[in-house]
C-alpha cells in the first residue's frame, strides 16, 4: 500500500488518508467552450497587463513585504466565515473546528487579524470555498470556464463563488459604510492576491507556447489539489511509461 | 536537522502503519530522495553565481545531467506521440530539450538564493517516485514559504535515475506542458499538420530567447 506512505511526511496526514473521502477523479480537460473562453481570456489578459498589474506593482512599491503579509492575514481572518461554512458543510468538523479556533486567535491576540498567532501554535490555514463544497457532495465540475475579470473558474466554482459572496455577512446590509467597506476589501483583495504572482505569470506568459493553455492547466491542476484539502496520494497522476514503451528511445 | 527530525516521524508514522497491518514503504524511497537532494546541493551554489551566463551554463549542464529530455518530450506529446512522422521526431526532440531546458532555467531563477530540502518521497511504482522538497529557511513574509516542491524521479531496469517532472503545491510542468502542447497540435487540425504547427511555435519561441 506504497500510497499510504505518501501521507508519511505527515502522521496526522496518515490517519486522515485512513479515513479520506472519495476525490475527484482526474479527467481529460473538458473545453467545449474554448472559443468563448479563449476571447474572454485574451479580454482580461489585456486588463491585467495595462490595469492590475501596474497596479499591483504600485501595492509593492507602498508597502513592505511584512505589511503585506499582514494584510493578506488580515483579507485571510475576513473569509472565516464562508470557510467555516463551508468546512461544515463538508462534514470536516474537525477543520471547522481549526477555523473557528483561529478565527477566535486571530482576531483577539492577533490585532485583529493582521497577525497569525495561530498558525504559530500549529493551526494551519486552509482555504474552503462553496464550489469545493459542491465537489465534494459528487458535482460534476462542468466545463472550464473563463468569467469576465475573474478569470479561470469552471460552471461550479463559478456558482459557488456567487454562492460565497451571499454567504458574507456584509453582503445583506446596505448602508454606506458597509458599502464601501465591501468594495474596499475587494479592491485591496485583488491587489493582495495579485502581487506575489507578478513575476511567476510573466514567466509563464514569456515561456508558454499557448499561455491560454497554460493557465487552464493550472488551474485545474490547482482546484485538485484544493478540493481534496491537500490529502495526497498521487494516484491520479498520468503515468510516464513503463519500461517496454520508451525501448524505441533506448 | 529538519530532515532528520522528519525521517523520524516518518518512521513512527511507517510504525503506526505497519500496526494498522499495512506494508511499510519501500526502502528504494531513500535512493531517490537521497538523488535529488544530492542534485539540489549541487545546484544551490550554481545558482547564487553572480554572473548571469555561468548561472544559465550552469543549469544547462545540470538539466542535461539530470533529465531525460527524450522521455520527457515523448510524454508531453500525449496521444499524439504516436502519430509523429520519423522526420518530424528528427526535429522535435532537440528542439524540445532546448525549450525545456529555457522553461527549467528560467523557473529555477526564481529559487536562486534558496537553500531546498527534501522531507519525503512516495513510490507510485518501482520505476515512478514524488520525492518531496520545501525551502529550508524562507523569508519571513513571503507569500509561498510553505509550498512543497515535488520531484518526480524515474528509475529505469538498470536503476539509473532521472527527474521526469517537477512542481509546486501539486501543480507540475510536464502536465501543463503536455496540456499545452496537445492544444496547440489540435487547434492546429490534429495529425501531422498539427504537430508542424507545434514545431514552428517551439523553434521561434527558442530562437527569440
Amino acid at each position: 500500500m506504497a500510497q499510504i506512505a505518501g501521507a508519511g511526511d505527515d502522521p496526522d496526514a496518515i490517519a486522515r488518508e485512513l479515513q479520506s473521502t472519495a476525490a475527484e477523479p482526474a479527467a481529460a480537460v473538458a473545453d467545449p467552450w474554448e472559443g468563448f473562453n479563449r476571447k474572454m481570456f485574451a479580454v482580461n489578459d489585456s486588463l491585467d497587463r495595462n490595469v492590475m498589474t501596474p497596479a499591483a506593482k504600485g501595492y509593492r512599491t507602498v508597502t513592505h513585504k511584512k505589511q503585506r503579509k499582514g494584510i493578506r492575514n488580515f483579507l485571510a481572518n475576513l473569509r472565516t466565515p464562508v470557510i467555516f461554512v463551508n468546512d461544515l458543510l463538508q462534514g470536516e468538523v474537525g477543520r471547522a473546528g481549526d477555523t473557528l479556533g483561529r478565527f477566535v486567535i486571530n482576531s483577539t491576540i492577533g490585532f485583529g487579524g493582521m497577525g497569525d498567532p495561530a498558525e504559530r501554535i500549529g493551526i494551519a490555514q486552509h482555504s474552503e470555498d462553496f464550489g469545493q463544497t459542491l465537489a465534494v457532495w459528487g458535482v460534476d465540475s462542468g466545463p472550464y470556464l473563463v468569467l469576465p475579470f475573474l478569470g479561470p473558474s469552471t460552471m461550479r466554482d463559478g456558482f459557488g463563488a456567487g454562492v460565497d459572496i451571499a454567504t458574507n455577512p456584509a453582503f445583506w446590509i446596505s448602508t454606506d459604510p458597509a458599502m464601501y467597506y465591501r468594495f474596499s476589501t475587494a479592491g485591496v483583495g485583488v491587489l493582495s492576491a495579485r502581487e506575489p504572482l507578478i513575476e511567476p505569470l510573466d514567466g509563464i506568459r514569456a515561456d508558454s507556447l499557448d499561455y491560454y493553455a497554460s493557465i487552464r492547466s493550472f488551474y485545474l491542476q490547482s482546484r485538485k489539489r484544493e478540493i481534496t484539502n491537500g490529502r495526497t496520494n498521487y494516484e491520479d497522476l498520468p503515468d510516464i511509461g513503463d519500461f517496454e514503451e520508451f525501448e524505441e528511445l533506448e | 536537522m529538519t530532515i532528520f527530525s522528519r525521517r523520524s516521524l516518518f518512521a513512527i508514522a511507517a510504525s503506526g502503519a505497519m500496526a494498522f497491518g499495512l506494508a511499510a514503504p519501500a526502502a528504494a524511497d531513500q535512493a531517490a530522495e537521497d538523488f535529488v537532494q544530492n542534485i539540489l546541493d549541487e545546484a544551490a551554489p550554481k545558482l547564487q553565481s553572480g554572473d548571469q551566463a555561468t548561472m544559465i551554463a550552469a543549469v544547462e549542464a545540470l538539466v542535461d545531467e539530470y533529465v531525460d529530455m527524450r522521455r520527457v518530450g515523448r510524454f508531453v506529446l500525449g496521444k499524439y506521440a504516436r502519430q509523429m512522422t520519423d522526420a518530424q521526431a528528427a526535429e522535435y526532440y532537440p528542439l524540445f530539450r532546448q525549450y525545456a531546458t529555457m522553461v527549467y532555467r528560467n523557473t529555477l531563477e526564481n529559487y536562486a538564493g534558496q537553500s531546498i530540502v527534501v522531507t519525503g518521497s512516495v513510490d507510485r511504482a518501482a520505476y515512478d517516485i514524488v520525492v518531496n522538497s520545501k525551502i529550508a529557511n524562507p523569508e519571513p513574509g513571503d507569500a509561498f514559504a510553505d509550498a512543497v516542491i515535488h520531484w518526480r524521479v524515474y528509475r529505469d531496469k538498470e536503476g539509473a535515475m532521472s527527474i521526469f517532472d517537477a512542481g509546486a503545491n501539486e501543480i507540475w510542468l510536464a502536465i501543463e506542458q503536455q496540456e499545452q502542447f496537445t492544444s496547440i497540435i489540435a487547434n492546429n487540425g490534429g495529425g501531422e499538420a498539427g504537430i508542424n504547427a507545434l514545431i514552428a511555435d517551439m523553434r521561434t519561441r527558442v530562437e527569440a530567447n
